[in-house]
């Protein structure tokens, strides 16, 4: 396999857009063909993650309606579906297109319009991620599977509700140091914790908002990418896995065993380990998610994650600091988006254009993207490549 | 009328599996029988849902994993609005909730003591 650069990277603002899913799509693929220079070049790959294009806005085939609006054409093209992780799994698919030698300029886009939508809607559409006959029709939400996972936290590692505030409070304060971020507003434990209950113990600002918003990085060889930039990212590993689908059937419902395979690959790949990492953006739809996915990923110890916040570890200051974007929670959670603004912004963090929230010299960075609750996992660690 | 919660008992290798599966998820057989999972289960973990979706009456709709004494799991509604983990529950057969106007019945879990006066909830398994 050849080594594969991140040559440039761009996204919208996160939040409510008056644009629709194309005008999101085409203005992060622009950003990042300029942020990259690649003005000039001819593509010959696009994958674009979406998850709900069909169902939402009533679009189909929208990678084909990309090329077109922001002319790639001839370049193939392809819409890459993976639930929430469209996004990784699209740029995942880039790597790989690359990395084979099947395709030596790529464009990664992810994008969703969610926000025109009743909420009941959208936690409808989520919601039939779950088993059809098991889960779905008894009225199971991904709330309410959140809910569940955080109970056992609780009651088994001594987590408090105190430790979910404190975790929105900090993804809200590096929110407000990123003006891509949806919700760009300081809040408090004590008021996190007066919030309405969605799922208890799970209340409003332990979950992220639904948002509108689009992302992009272009990809080529290692080789190729000396006649773009000086300060190339290399995709040194990446790890995707699934479990069982159900929650109840897990072997441990308070493990995320797809995390810890992925992560587990991620980290071979990459000949890395966790200590080698210095900076996370991880899926906290859910602030919970923070905690159990940072465990299972191997940064901390299982059951002693929610003391990494109280110790202010994860702070953009911290050890290892923890979704300097703002994560889902306060950057936003446009779903096929997110996987790649998650690569967006750990690229920014290692070329050290992340302005006010920018970590301090970061040379490894490693995502993790959901595509369901824990039943599909995919992992990206990225490195500083000059 | 009793209802039996049932799961699906591999033929080749005995494993016990709830919801049902193509392929066994120990051996990959593909040959099942349905089995009765027992009278009861404790509870694993639940959640009051206020965000309630379409089709259920009120909020909160109470949700929980349960487990049965073969260790097999199952997710469902609560018919307590006080539960309590380890708490022992059974199945019970009833709505779920409305669909497009279609009716969904299915297994819901209740407290074991329940209509028993002056017991308490305390007398839960571990
Ligand atoms: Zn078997």
């Amino acid at each position: 396999m050849r080594d594969v650069a991140i040559i440039g990277c761009g996204m919208t603002k996160f939040g409510r857009s008056q644009g629709d899913l194309m005008d999101l799509l085409a203005e992060a693929s622009l950003r990042a063909i300029d942020h990259a220079g690649a003005d000039e070049s001819d593509f010959d790959s696009v994958y674009v993650g979406n998850m709900m294009a069909g169902e939402l806005v009533h679009q189909t085939a929208i990678a084909s309606s990309l090329v077109d609006r922001i002319n790639l054409v001839p370049a193939a093209a392809e819409r890459v579906e993976n639930g929430p992780a469209s996004g990784a799994s699209a740029v995942k698919n880039g790597f790989l297109a690359v990395a084979s030698g099947a395709a030596d300029l790529v464009l990664v886009a992810g994008g969703e319009k969610m926000t025109e939508a009743d909420t009941d809607v959208i936690t409808d559409l989520v919601s039939t991620m779950t088993h059809p006959t098991v889960e779905y029709v008894h009225g199971v939400t991904l709330p309410a599977m959140a809910a569940m996972l955080t109970r056992l936290y609780m009651e088994r590692y001594g987590l408090s509700e105190r430790h979910l505030a404190m975790i929105a409070v900090k993804n809200h304060a590096n929110g407000m140091k990123n003006p891509y971020a949806h919700i760009q507003r300081l809040c408090t434990v004590e008021g996190a914790m007066s919030s309405g209950v969605i799922a208890d113990p799970i209340r409003l600002y332990y979950a992220c908002p639904i948002s509108d918003g689009a992302a992009a990085v272009v990809l080529c060889s290692m080789e190729k990418a000396k006649e773009f930039t000086d300060k190339p990212v290399r995709i040194v590993g990446f790890g995707h896995a699934t479990d069982v689908q159900t929650l109840q059937e897990r072997e441990d419902p308070a493990v995320l065993k797809s995390v810890q395979i992925a992560s587990q690959q991620a980290f071979r790949m990459a000949k890395l380990e966790p200590k080698d990492i210095d900076v996370v953006e991880t899926h906290d739809a859910f602030e919970i998610l923070e905690i159990v996915q940072s465990e299972d990923a191997g940064f901390f110890e299982k059951g002693k994650g929610h003391l990494a916040v109280e110790k202010g570890v994860t702070a953009l200051d911290g050890e290892l600091p923890i979704n300097p974007s703002g994560g889902l929670k306060a950057r936003g959670h446009p779903v096929g988006a997110t996987g790649v603004a998650q690569i967006v912004e750990l690229v920014w963090q290692l070329r050290g254009e992340a302005g006010e929230r920018q970590v301090k010299d970061p040379k490894r960075a490693f995502a993790c993207n959901f595509g369901g609750f824990g039943n599909n996992t995919v992992i990206h660690i990225l490195e500083r490549a000059w | 009328m009793e209802q039996k919660f049932t799961g699906f008992k591999c033929k080749s290798c005995g494993r016990v599996m709830y919801p049902k599966h193509d392929r066994c998820l120990s051996c990959k057989g593909r040959e099942f029988e349905e089995v009765g999972l027992g009278k009861e289960a404790k509870l694993v973990t639940y959640t009051k849902l206020y965000a309630i979706p379409e089709g259920i009456e009120m909020p909160p709709l109470i949700l929980g994993i349960v487990e049965f004494s073969g260790g097999v799991r199952a997710m469902g509604q609560l018919t307590t609005d006080d539960p309590k983990t380890g708490m022992k529950l059974r199945p019970v057969w009833g709505k779920l909730r409305k669909m497009k106007d279609r009716e969904i019945f299915g297994f819901k879990f209740e407290p074991v003591n329940k209509g028993l006066k002056g017991k308490s909830v305390n007398e839960v398994g571990g």
